[in-house]
C-alpha cells in the first residue's frame, strides 16, 4: 500500500512538476525544411538538402555549438509534426504571422523577402515592370497609394497563389474585389498554369518569382509593381519552434543577431537568391 | 528534351536512381499495406458473416467508418494522433521526449486499415456468392472442417474475390501517394521534391505518372494470372 502511494505520488509529481523545471540548453536539435522550394531549400539529385536555409541552418548551429540534423518534411505536415515533437525547429521560408503564432513560436526574422506580382510583359500591369520599390504595409498611406494604382491594371485578371499562405491572404484582402483568385497547393502548380495561360498573374515572393521567370518558357513574363512586406506577411521569415522551447529560442535569436551583424546572411543570400534579404532592424 | 534526359538520367545530376528507389518504396509500401489489409479484411469479413451480433456489428462499423472517412484524414489521425498518444504514454512511464512511429510503419498501417475495409466487402461478397450446396457436399463426404476449407471453400472464395481484390489493389497503389504527406519519400513525394528543386515540374510529374503506370500494369498482369488460376475448371460464357 505504502509503495503504491509512493509510486502514485511520483507519477503525480512527474506530471505536474515537469513544466516547472528549469530548461536545460539542448545539445542536439533536429531542423526541418520543405526540401522542395528552390533556391531557399531544395534537394539535389543525390538526395542532399541544399539552399539558402540549409546553409544558414548549418551556420547558426555552428554558432550555437549544437549538433544539428536537417530533415525534409512535406509542407502540410510541418507545423503538426513540430508540435508533436518530431523535430525542434522549422526553417522552411515560413513567414511569421499572427495566425501561426497562435500555434507555434518564432525567432526574430532571418530574412525579409517581399512578395509581388508576375505578369506577361505586354499586359497592363506589365507597364510597372522593373520597379524596385519596397512597400511596408504598416505604412498605410504608401500602401494604399500603390494598391490603388495597381487595381485598375489588374481588373478582371485571374491571379494564382499558393493556398494557406500569406500571399493568398494578401491578394484576398487587398485585391479580392477586382481579381479572381485561384489557389494552388504548390508554387510550381501555379507556375505551370501561368505558362499554360490559364491564369494571368502570379503573386508570390519576388525571389521565387525571379527563379521561375529565369526559365525559358517564361521569357515573355516579368515581375511588375512594388514588393510588399509587413502587415499580413508578418515580420518576415523566421525559424518556427514550439512555444515551450524558450531557451532554444534565445539561443537562435542570438545566433541570428550575429549572422546579421557579420554579414553572413547577406553572403548566403547573394549566393542563392542574388539579392540581399537580410532583415532591416 | 535534352533537359528531360539529363534530369531523369543516371549520371551525376540525374534523378533516375532517386525515382527508381522511390518507386520501389511505393511498391513495397503498397504490397505491405495490401497484405495487412487482406488480413484485416479477412477477419472483418468473417466477423460480418458470423453468428455473433456483436462481432458483426463491430466489423460493420469498421467498414462504414474507414470507407466513409477521407483516406488523408485517416493517415493524419494515425500519424500525428499516434505520436501524441505514444508520447503521452511515454511520459506516464517516465520517458521524456518524442516517441513516434516510423513513417513507413504508419503508412503501412494506414493503408492496411483503409484497404482492409474495402477488402472485407470483397471477401464478404465472395462468401455470399459461394454455392451452399458445395459446402454441404464437402461435409457430407465427411471432410473435416479444415480440409473442406482448403479444398472446397477457399478455392471458390478466391475465384469470386480475385477480380474485386485487383480493384482494391489499384486503389491501394494510388492511396500510397497520400503517404507522402507524412514525410515518407515514395514516388509522389520524390516527384514533388524533384519538381520543386529543379523547377521542372512537368518532367518529374510525367516521369512519376509513367512509373505508376508501369507498376500498375506489371501487377495487373499478376492479378490476371491469379484470376486464370482460380478460374480453372469453370466453363466460361
Amino acid at each position: 500500500m505504502n509503495n503504491l502511494r509512493v509510486f502514485a505520488f511520483a507519477v503525480f509529481g512527474m506530471l505536474c512538476g515537469m513544466p516547472a523545471l528549469a530548461q536545460d540548453a539542448p545539445k542536439a536539435i533536429t531542423i526541418a525544411t520543405e526540401g522542395a522550394y528552390a533556391p531557399w531549400n531544395f534537394t539535389n539529385a543525390q538526395g542532399k538538402l541544399e539552399g539558402l536555409e540549409v546553409d544558414l541552418a548549418n551556420d547558426l548551429c555552428a554558432r550555437m555549438k549544437l549538433s544539428c540534423t536537417i530533415v525534409a518534411q512535406d509542407w502540410d505536415g510541418l507545423i503538426p509534426a513540430l508540435t508533436v515533437g518530431k523535430f525542434d525547429v522549422i526553417m522552411a521560408s515560413m513567414f511569421i504571422t499572427d495566425k501561426r503564432l497562435e500555434v507555434i513560436n518564432f525567432t526574430q526574422p532571418y530574412a525579409v523577402d517581399p512578395s509581388g506580382f508576375a505578369v506577361a510583359k505586354d499586359s497592363e500591369l506589365g507597364k510597372l515592370a522593373g520597379s524596385t520599390e519596397r512597400i511596408k504595409l504598416e505604412d498605410e498611406a504608401a500602401a494604399r497609394a500603390a494598391i490603388d494604382k495597381m487595381k485598375p491594371l489588374l481588373k478582371g485578371k485571374v491571379v494564382g497563389v499558393q493556398a494557406a499562405t500569406a500571399n493568398a491572404e494578401f491578394v484576398k484582402k487587398y485585391f479580392g474585389d477586382v481579381v479572381e483568385i485561384r489557389e494552388y497547393k504548390t508554387t510550381e502548380q501555379h507556375d505551370l498554369d501561368l505558362a499554360a495561360g490559364r491564369i494571368d498573374a502570379l503573386f508570390a515572393q519576388q525571389t521565387a518569382l525571379a527563379a521561375t521567370l529565369a526559365k525559358p518558357e517564361f521569357t515573355t513574363y516579368t515581375v511588375a509593381g512594388p514588393g510588399f512586406f509587413g502587415g499580413v506577411f508578418g515580420k518576415g521569415t523566421g525559424a518556427g519552434l514550439r512555444k515551450e522551447d524558450k531557451v532554444l529560442k534565445d539561443m537562435l535569436n542570438k545566433a541570428i543577431d550575429e549572422a546579421i551583424a557579420d554579414g553572413t546572411i547577406k553572403k548566403i543570400s547573394m549566393k542563392w537568391v542574388k539579392t540581399d534579404v537580410t532583415p532591416v532592424k | 528534351m535534352t533537359d528531360a534526359i539529363r534530369l531523369l538520367g543516371f549520371e551525376s545530376g540525374g534523378w533516375g536512381f532517386a525515382l527508381l528507389a522511390a518507386s520501389l518504396v511505393t511498391l513495397v509500401l503498397s504490397v505491405a499495406g495490401f497484405s495487412l489489409g487482406a488480413a484485416i479484411g479477412g477477419l472483418a469479413a468473417a466477423a460480418r458473416v458470423s453468428q455473433s451480433r456483436l462481432l458483426a456489428g463491430i466489423a460493420d462499423g469498421y467498414g462504414t467508418i474507414f470507407r466513409g472517412v477521407p483516406d488523408l484524414l485517416t493517415i493524419y489521425l494515425l500519424y500525428f494522433g499516434g505520436s501524441i498518444a505514444l508520447t503521452t504514454v511515454g511520459r506516464w512511464i517516465g520517458l521524456n521526449g518524442f516517441i513516434g512511429l516510423p513513417a513507413f510503419a504508419t503508412g503501412t498501417f494506414a493503408i492496411g486499415i483503409i484497404s482492409g475495409a474495402y477488402q472485407a466487402e470483397v471477401f464478404r461478397g465472395a462468401w455470399l456468392a459461394l454455392d451452399r450446396g458445395q459446402v454441404e457436399a464437402a461435409y457430407a463426404y465427411g471432410m473435416p472442417h479444415r480440409l473442406a476449407l482448403r479444398r472446397v471453400i477457399l478455392p471458390q472464395l478466391m475465384r469470386h474475390a480475385v477480380p474485386g481484390l485487383s480493384n482494391v489493389w489499384q486503389l491501394v497503389l494510388k492511396d500510397s501517394a497520400l503517404i507522402s504527406v507524412i514525410g515518407l519519400v515514395e514516388l509522389m513525394r520524390q516527384a514533388q521534391i524533384g519538381a520543386g528543386s529543379t523547377r521542372q515540374p512537368f518532367i518529374f510529374y510525367t516521369a512519376a505518372a509513367a512509373l505508376y503506370f508501369i507498376i500498375a500494369s506489371a501487377t495487373g498482369v499478376l492479378f490476371r494470372r491469379g484470376e486464370r488460376i482460380t478460374m480453372r475448371g469453370v466453363r466460361r460464357g
